[in-house]
């Protein structure tokens, strides 16, 4: 370790890295901006406070989210504006830590914590911070930071084999979604040196039905890369290491704008990498994420369409056998390679709630734990009725009261995506799945039939219960096979919010068929069927 | 190639060659396999998909690559069920394109899966009359026939059409989703060329066109374009009618195509009933018609176009981005 991480600074004041007013404010109290990232000009002498732009906590709520900390403890103040900013800068000039203001928490802890102190009763609190330890805490570009956190693990083939062990792929952008990803670690090690690494950052998230703002459209992929791109770039190089890959291509929305950006600074600044990081963005429409459809846009294709899969083996990019793995889930990884955490531990999840909520949040819950603890780290917008659990085309349920485990999800019918949209007592669930379902028949690729025209007749049975005629089988029938001869997982999943609400709102469904909306959203009284 | 040549006097290079689809891996079996099909064993050389030892219990009764079949449940030939497998062709290294999905069958191992694009791996047990195989084929059979016109009594295809004879072999009586008869909907018929007329309203997206168009012939005309409800056969230079494409008129994708939807002038109307009035063009009622003036020899457009497909390829981009970013609030309803 080198003295530039801020783990070994006196006093150090963390500011979002895109808020460019809150680092004037803190100098103009006294602190010095060290970006890190090689730039050695600019660092503060042993005295003084170092004012350090760190990536996002994932809880959005609090932006801008401003932490000071000095010897033992950390002061964290949330909504931040620079007048306060300039306070707290001087104070920690003065060495004393949530003296102004009213901080919305103040943390003790060992000096200079490498990763994200506990902040108990607060959102930051919620869950484990272990892929999230250096979200808000580290400069996505200094490699210092992660380095400080026992970062950049010193790994050996065995090592990473090892750590993989048990390992799920994360979201439907793996390749081994909710499976483990040795077999395929297996066989791009049986074509040891010439197989690529491919890290899945793609996503597109749903814009808030409640906000609307466009502000939540970020996944927890991206997320990873804006906040914490050495955690995820790591996870890359192990698997690099275990491969000896020819290419390792991060793949990212184009979006994504500050992900992409982060993550390559971060790749450029990679303390020796096995193979060197290339960026590559995609086009930010949904479908894009899909492991194969990643492949065609990497490889340039000008029109995205799903690839046929033939079982048992690795899809290729252009040409070479290719290991497709989320950030999520190299991230994982990544922290699985580090000694401590090899057993002993539970896996984590990361969880992203949104939708009728204030603002959202990703938080990193025990695969034991209830997705209910994740409402805690958000601010619901109205009385919760219901939430989509799984991504855009997630499953439909009146009680999160399910362990976040993949197991436990499917059980319930639910997606593994790791996002929970939150849908509040106004909201008709017809209307949601009537347009999820329109949305499908939108936005897919066009290839196979199950999809691209079951999603339009899907559309159209749940448009014919508007006129009395809800045809549960037939509907039911549709999205069996939609489940059950799709080419890709879109189709498959298209298939999942309809099936749920069905199952779980029935009562809702009948309702509308027999002209009434219990929600009070679709029918105007002119339009009552008689 | 040699530089030595003018630009535009050479035929497009295959690097160039842009069908808009995906590169799928191979399909078929890398060793020599026997498969069990309800109930009747068939040997397969290697290079066989499972729809290969459907068709040969179908057709055969069991008979196999070396003529000898060996029939485990005592019962004798023939499958249970029809597999209409109907956008696969088979020949030419044409497909399979596993698009419509009514070749779905079961196997023991690995549940229900697209006969005609899974390898045929020794040992494999397969039912084609699993529930829900019967079922995802059926379904997807009305699917295809959800956005297909059926104008078969106009159609110059009619009796000779691969996707009449799965809906008759599969007793389709009235198609749970309807046809495609909304004729507001429909897209003009593209007569535009003296040799091959379009009528995308019976277009099922099967590719065989663009697969023969550009990995038999390499001419680099056609290509799958769009997403969702919006795919369609188009042309490669972003022309919007045949007669403004680079078609060479060689006919293949006319000989490949299922259904009547590239037929070859003259014949569009042969099965037609002699009715004034009542014909393939009154059917759809709108068309592309030439434009009249006099056209040279098809081959020089192609030069010219090279770089319209990437300048499409970027509208169709920011269309489908404007598609996705228009929020559920701003979807229609119901």
């Amino acid at each position: 370790m080198d003295d530039s991480s801020l783990a070994e600074r006196q006093g150090v004041l963390r500011i979002p890295a895109d808020r460019a007013d809150l680092a004037e404010a803190a100098e103009a109290g006294g602190g010095t901006v060290d970006d890190g990232g090689g730039q050695a000009d600019d660092v503060p002498g042993e005295d003084e406070v170092t004012v350090a732009r760190v990536g996002p906590t994932g809880i959005a709520a609090l932006d801008p989210l401003v932490s000071a900390t000095s010897g033992g403890g950390t002061a964290f103040y949330a909504n931040a504006d620079p007048d306060l900013v300039t306070e707290i800068a001087a104070d920690l000039v003065e060495g004393s830590v949530g003296v102004v203001g009213e901080p919305l928490a103040v943390a003790g802890h060992a000096l200079g914590p490498a990763t994200f102190p506990l902040a108990p009763a607060t959102p930051l609190g919620v869950g484990n911070r272990r892929v999230l330890g250096g979200a808000g805490w580290h400069r996505p570009a200094e490699p210092a930071d992660h380095d400080a956190a026992g970062g950049f693990v010193d790994a050996t083939l065995e090592d990473v084999v090892s750590g993989a062990d048990g390992l799920q792929g994360r979201g439907w952008g793996d390749w081994c979604q909710d499976a483990d990803v040795t077999p395929a670690l297996d066989r791009a090690r049986d074509a040891f040196g010439e197989a690529a690494v491919v890290v899945n950052a793609h996503g597109v998230g749903m814009e808030a039905g409640h906000s609307g703002d466009g502000t939540d459209r970020s996944t927890a992929d991206a997320f990873l890369l804006e906040s914490v791109p050495f955690a995820v770039l790591e996870g890359a190089d192990l698997l690099a290491t275990a491969v000896d890959a020819e290419r390792v291509v991060v793949y990212v929305s184009e979006a994504d704008e500050t992900a992409v950006e982060r993550v390559r600074t971060a790749g450029e600044n990679y303390p020796d990498p096995v193979t060197p990081f290339e960026v590559v963005t995609g086009p930010a429409v949904h479908r894009a994420t899909e492991p194969t459809m990643a492949l065609e846009a990497i490889e340039g294709n000008h029109r995205l369409e799903a690839r046929l899969r033939r079982p048992g083996e690795l899809p290729t990019l252009d040409g070479t056998p290719a290991l497709v793995h989320t950030a999520r889930t190299v991230a994982h990884l990544g922290r699985r390679v580090r000694a401590e955490d090899v057993g002993g531990h539970t896996a984590t999840r990361l969880v992203t709630v949104s939708g009728d909520v204030e603002a959202p949040a990703t938080v990193e819950l025990s695969e034991t734990a209830s997705l209910d603890a994740a409402l805690d780290a958000v601010s619901l917008a109205d009385e919760f009725k219901a939430a989509a659990v799984g991504g855009r085309f997630g499953g439909l349920t009146d009680s999160l009261d399910v362990s976040c485990s993949p197991s436990s999800l499917a059980a319930g019918g639910l997606g593994t995506e790791g996002a929970v949209e939150v849908l509040g007592e106004d909201r008709c669930l017809v209307e949601f799945v009537g347009r999820r379902a329109q949305l499908a028949a939108d936005t897919n690729c066009g290839r196979c039939v199950p999809c691209r025209e079951g999603a339009t007749q899907l559309t159209e049975l749940l448009r014919d219960i508007y006129d009395g005629d809800y045809d549960e089988d037939g509907i039911a029938e549709l999205l069996r096979v939609m489940d059950g001869s799709s080419v890709c997982a879109f189709g498959v999943e298209a298939a999942r919010p309809a099936r749920t609400a069905m199952e779980e709102f029935d009562a809702e469904f009948d309702a509308h068929a027999e002209g009434r909306c219990p929600a009070g959203a679709c029918f105007e009284p002119a339009e009552v069927p008689q | 190639m040699s530089s030595d040549h003018q630009a535009g006097d050479v035929p497009p290079l295959t690097e160039d060659i842009a069908p808009g689809t995906a590169t799928d891996p191979p399909v078929e079996s890398d060793d020599a396999a026997t498969v069990t099909v309800d109930g009747t064993g068939v040997d397969l050389p290697a290079g066989s998909t499972l729809l290969d030892a459907v068709e040969a219990v179908e057709h055969g009764g069991g008979a196999d690559a070396d003529g000898v079949g060996s029939d485990t449940d005592g019962e004798g030939g023939g499958t249970a069920e029809t597999v209409p497998a109907l956008c696969q062709y088979g020949r030419e290294d044409i497909g399979p394109r596993s698009t419509c999905r009514t070749c779905m069958v079961e196997t023991d191992s690995e549940g229900l899966v697209p006969a005609c694009s899974h390898p045929a791996e020794d040992g494999a047990v397969v039912r084609t009359d699993a529930e829900e195989a019967i079922e995802a084929r059926d379904v997807n059979l009305d699917l295809v026939l959800s956005n297909h016109n059926l104008r078969c009594t106009t159609c110059g295809k009619n009796g000779r059409c691969d996707l009449q004879d799965a809906a008759i072999e599969n007793d389709v009586e009235e198609p749970r989703y309807g046809v495609l008869d909304d004729r507001d909907a429909y897209e003009p018929i593209d007569d535009t060329s003296s040799f091959i007329q379009i009528d995308r309203n019976k277009c099922i997206l099967c590719n065989r066109c663009v697969e023969a168009c550009n990995d038999v012939q390499v001419e680099g005309v056609l290509r799958m374009e769009g997403s969702g409800a919006d795919t369609r056969i188009g042309f490669q230079n972003g022309a919007a009618t045949m007669e403004d494409s680079t078609c060479v008129s060689c006919g293949h994708c006319a000989t490949v195509c299922p259904t009547g939807s590239l037929v070859e002038k003259g014949i569009e109307d042969a099965t037609t009933i002699q009715i004034p009035g009542f014909t393939q063009k009154n059917s759809v009622g709108k068309s592309y018609e030439r434009d009249g003036s006099p056209k040279g020899p098809m081959t020089p457009k192609k030069a010219a176009e090279r770089t319209e497909r990437a300048a499409s390829g970027e509208a169709e981009r920011a269309r489908e981005s404007a598609k996705e970013t228009a929020g559920d609030e701003r979807r229609d309803w119901p």
